[in-house]
């Protein structure tokens, strides 16, 4: 059943997207005063309510996010990606879905909602942190093709069966870019999302968003309930430590408030906590870090010390743990972080 | 296992590997076993020996993210063990070490981790290669040549691994490789061969050292944390160097008398020849590191009755370490010469703080010898030591009998009479004056008053009249008596010096021999 938003859903679907990014994925804010101007309301369909022919786009900004709160986006930054794929591909696209369900990527393709169906379908399901992780890759589905800004209004189109590649360059077309740019992936069809894409990240966004939302009176201890997942803990950050090899991970050191010690392991996302020095939570499964006075969904680099925090696990996409070759993509050991992998 | 180890006891041990507490070390904590592996993954689950209270040593470094070391930690205390000693154990870091401390994980850090396996084994089970290994490196210290006694505790101390301290009944004597804790000191008992103490503040383990020359000395080797095992170990370590420690002490002392002959002899050299100079006799006084350069400033200690010049000699020379200035001191005559040199001229504050540092050290002496002591005034370069000394000994001579300034004299306090009497005061001049004065002492005696006190008056008959209270003319046949009787013409001024300074040294030695039957200033022999 094709789903009707109403621009009063939106503050909702972003707290739920924000809540699926695990630490990462970016602030909604600025998709969300995009979206004010769009043709609301909006239809998001179902996989199955579509045609399985249609041809279909994944649309997402990558980079820094962070940078992204800054330099504000152009009013249209997918058309030209957009075209450039049209032509590469000779089809018209005829649907669009987020490539990254989660943070403000999730918010991402409503933007073009008023030109394309918006199909609820996306290759992640939550954070991640590089393109070789999207489902599409991972199943290795033919014929797509990677479009992305290079700057100065500049087109990079990448074809190529190695997802790697379209990482590695990608990022560095990124850089070119300045920093943050629009990516499109397409050459697939509706059909493709069936087997290979997390289904209903819109209608788990819209649910999270609600329960969150409901329970901002609640006690905190009551959250995790009502959000379907378990609670990790509460604490106050002690530390804020680099990973003494790899300058992008970071240990995040939590007093817990019954004594114990909380240690969150994150990159761009949050990864794995360990309670006292073994393993409570770890990637896929979404970690979700909330102030606990403001209720604030936190970002990584919103755990600074001091800070009060609730640690909430939410259940894994069940499309990554289908298959150990999945899992194998995003466990912490996929980001270079041994020994955190859930046994 | 019956045996257990505690922390505090492999702090202790010397050849522990460089252990060292890093986090959640409790010293008093109790381990029963001890397991070494290369990682963690080679530590048996449950400890070794099953109880909850094993030492696990790990050959390799804890890892570097945060999160890796918790684990670490977590692992192996949920292996059941409570204390992991690693290399670079301070690599944990703040939040690690605060999750050892939850968990009651001690993290102790080894430089050496098979070092501390082996000190382990040597408390747990190597009872006597423990004795063993302390006695050799015992012998092994007496193999090399100790310069004296201090040396030699040095050398036991450094290869035995503990402090070593060589005590009486009263305190400390000697020590080396740390400070022996008065507490510990207090619980020694004297009495037995061997005896072993521990109290809060370390332990020791002494034995009698058996000296000819020193009664009620004791070796002891000390240590804080050291458990029976150890003690035990060290006792028979004392007893295995208390023989060359008691060698040792005569072969000081003998060396040490030999040592005091041969300064005392430089410095009667450099006192007589003072004008010749003896490129020979001056080399030797800078192997004793006396220079003759700068600013000096003498003493003289000499007993009032007999005294240990030796003894007298140690005790100053041990004082005078808390003088803050170049000191020497040598044995002399019945007493001892020294003095402090200064490279630039001392302020007169400095002359006096030296000054009021012999006044103590005077004051100190006293309690074990009944001495006096004169102080010479700061003279400069070779002939200014030979001065200041002989100044010295002039004060030390006035102050034998001058018990209101407390027997010290400082020559620069002291008035020219003073300084005159101290000179005819001398052995030569006494008997001279005597033999000057004998028909007077003899035949007249009551006329040496007179004759005195005409000198004293300038030769004037009315002032003597008054001051003896008789008539000028008694005092005019007086003298003229008493010139008759000498056989002198006290006209002549040479004359009337001499007389008049026989008159004083004859009256102040009967004074003396009089007054003060304790102290004979001329050096007989009581």
């Amino acid at each position: 059943m094709a789903r009707t938003l109403e621009h009063g859903d939106l503050p909702s679907l972003a707290r739920g997207f924000s809540l699926l990014g695990s630490g990462g994925g970016g602030t909604t804010t600025m998709l969300e005063l995009m979206l004010a101007d769009a043709d609301w309301p909006l239809t998001v369909h179902p996989v199955a309510g579509l045609d399985p022919a249609t041809p279909c786009i994944a649309a997402a900004f990558a980079g820094s996010t962070y940078l992204l709160t800054e330099r504000i986006p152009g009013s249209d930054p997918f058309d030209e990606l957009i075209a450039a794929a049209e032509r590469w591909t000779g089809v018209r696209a005829g649907a669009v879905c987020p490539l990254e369900g989660a943070g403000l990527n999730g918010l991402t393709p409503l933007t073009l909602a008023g030109r394309l169906a918006l199909v609820d379908a996306d290759f992640m399901g939550r954070a991640l942190p590089r393109l070789d992780q999207l489902s599409l890759f991972i199943d290795r589905v033919p014929g797509t093709v990677t479009v992305c800004g290079s700057g100065a209004g500049g087109v990079v189109l990448i074809e190529t069966d190695r997802a790697a590649d379209v990482e590695s360059l990608v990022r560095g077309a990124i850089v070119q870019a300045g920093g943050a740019a629009g990516v499109v992936v397409a050459g697939f069809t509706v059909g493709d999302l069936i087997e290979h894409a997390v289904h209903d990240g819109y209608e788990r966004a819209l649910e999270l968003g609600t329960a969150f939302d409901a329970a901002a009176a609640a006690p905190l201890s009551e959250l995790a309930g009502r959000l379907g997942g378990r609670m990790l803990g509460t604490g106050r950050v002690a530390a804020v430590e680099a990973a003494p090899s790899d300058a992008y991970s970071s240990a995040v050191e939590v007093t817990a408030d019954d004594g114990a010690l909380l240690r969150l392991v994150a990159r761009s996302e949050v990864l794995a906590v360990l309670r006292d020095g073994s393993l409570e939570a770890s990637s896929p499964e979404i970690i979700v870090t909330i102030d606990s006075i403001s209720r604030d969904i936190l970002q990584v680099d919103g755990l600074s010390i001091a800070r009060h925090v609730a640690l909430i696990a939410l259940p894994a996409p069940a499309w990554w743990t289908e298959r150990p070759e999945r899992l194998r993509q995003v466990t912490p050991s996929a980001f270079g972080i041994g020994g955190l992998d859930a046994a | 296992m019956s045996q257990t180890i505690d922390l505090s006891a492999l702090l202790a041990h010397p050849a522990n590997g460089g252990l060292r507490p890093v986090a959640a070390a409790d010293p008093a904590t109790v381990w029963h076993d001890v397991v070494v592996a290369s990682g963690e993954s080679g530590l048996p689950a449950d400890g070794a020996g099953g109880a909850d209270a094993d030492l696990a040593i790990l050959t390799t470094e804890p890892p570097s993210a945060p999160w890796q070391q918790d684990a670490l930690i977590r692992r192996i205390r949920d292996r059941g063990y409570l204390a992991l000693a690693m290399p670079n154990a301070d690599l944990f870091g703040v939040g690690s070490r605060v999750l050892a401390e939850r968990v009651g994980l001690a993290l102790l850090h080894v430089d050496d981790p098979m070092a501390l396996a082996k000190a382990c084994w040597l408390l747990l089970e190597g009872r006597d290669a423990l004795t063993l290994g302390y006695v050799r490196r015992v012998a092994q210290s007496i193999e090399y040549h100790a310069v004296g006694l201090a040396d030699l505790l040095r050398h036991l101390s450094a290869s035995v691994g503990h402090g070593i301290a060589l005590i009486d009944a009263e305190g400390v004597l000697l020590q080396s490789g740390g400070t022996l804790p008065a507490a510990v000191h207090a619980a020694i008992d004297f009495g037995p061969w061997l005896d072993t103490v521990t109290v809060d503040d370390g332990s020791a383990a002494s034995v009698h050292v058996d000296s000819p020359s020193r009664a009620g000395l004791r070796l002891a080797f000390f240590g804080t944390g050291l458990n029976a095992v150890q003690l035990t170990a060290l006792a028979v370590a004392a007893e295995v160097a208390m023989p060359a420690v008691a060698a040792r002490i005569l072969i000081d002392e003998v060396a040490d008398v030999n040592d005091a002959a041969v300064a005392a002899d430089l410095l009667r050299d450099f006192l007589e020849q003072r004008d010749t100079r003896d490129a020979e006799r001056e080399q030797r006084m800078l192997d004793r590191g006396w220079r003759t350069a700068g600013y000096h400033l003498g003493f003289r200690i000499v007993g009032r009755t007999r005294v240990d010049t030796f003894q007298l000699l140690r005790f100053v020379t041990r004082e005078l370490a808390a003088v803050p200035a170049d000191s020497h001191v040598v044995t002399s005559g019945r007493g001892v010469t020294g003095w402090l040199s200064f490279a630039a001229p001392p302020a007169p504050s400095q002359v006096d703080g030296a000054v009021s540092a012999l006044r103590s050290l005077h004051t100190a002496a006293r309690r074990s010898f009944n001495v006096a002591t004169g102080v010479g005034s700061v003279e400069s370069g070779s002939a200014g030591l030979a001065t200041t000394i002989d100044g010295a000994a002039d004060a030390a001579r006035i102050a034998v009998s001058r018990s209101a300034t407390g027997w010290f004299v400082r020559i620069d306090a002291l008035g020219l009479e003073q300084l005159l009497l101290s000179w005819t005061e001398n052995d030569t001049f006494v008997p001279a004056a005597q033999s000057l004065l004998g028909p007077l002492i003899s035949r007249a005696p009551e006329l040496l008053e007179t004759l005195t006190s005409y000198l004293d008056h300038e030769s004037g008959i009315a002032a003597t009249a008054d001051a003896l209270h008789l008539h000028r003319n008694t005092v005019s046949t007086r003298i003229a008596r008493a010139q008759d009787l000498l056989g002198l013409d006290l006209s002549d001024p040479e004359t009337r010096l001499a007389v008049h300074l026989a008159c004083r040294a004859v009256r102040q030695s009967a004074g003396s021999s009089t007054s003060s039957t304790s102290a004979n200033p001329r050096g007989a022999t009581p």
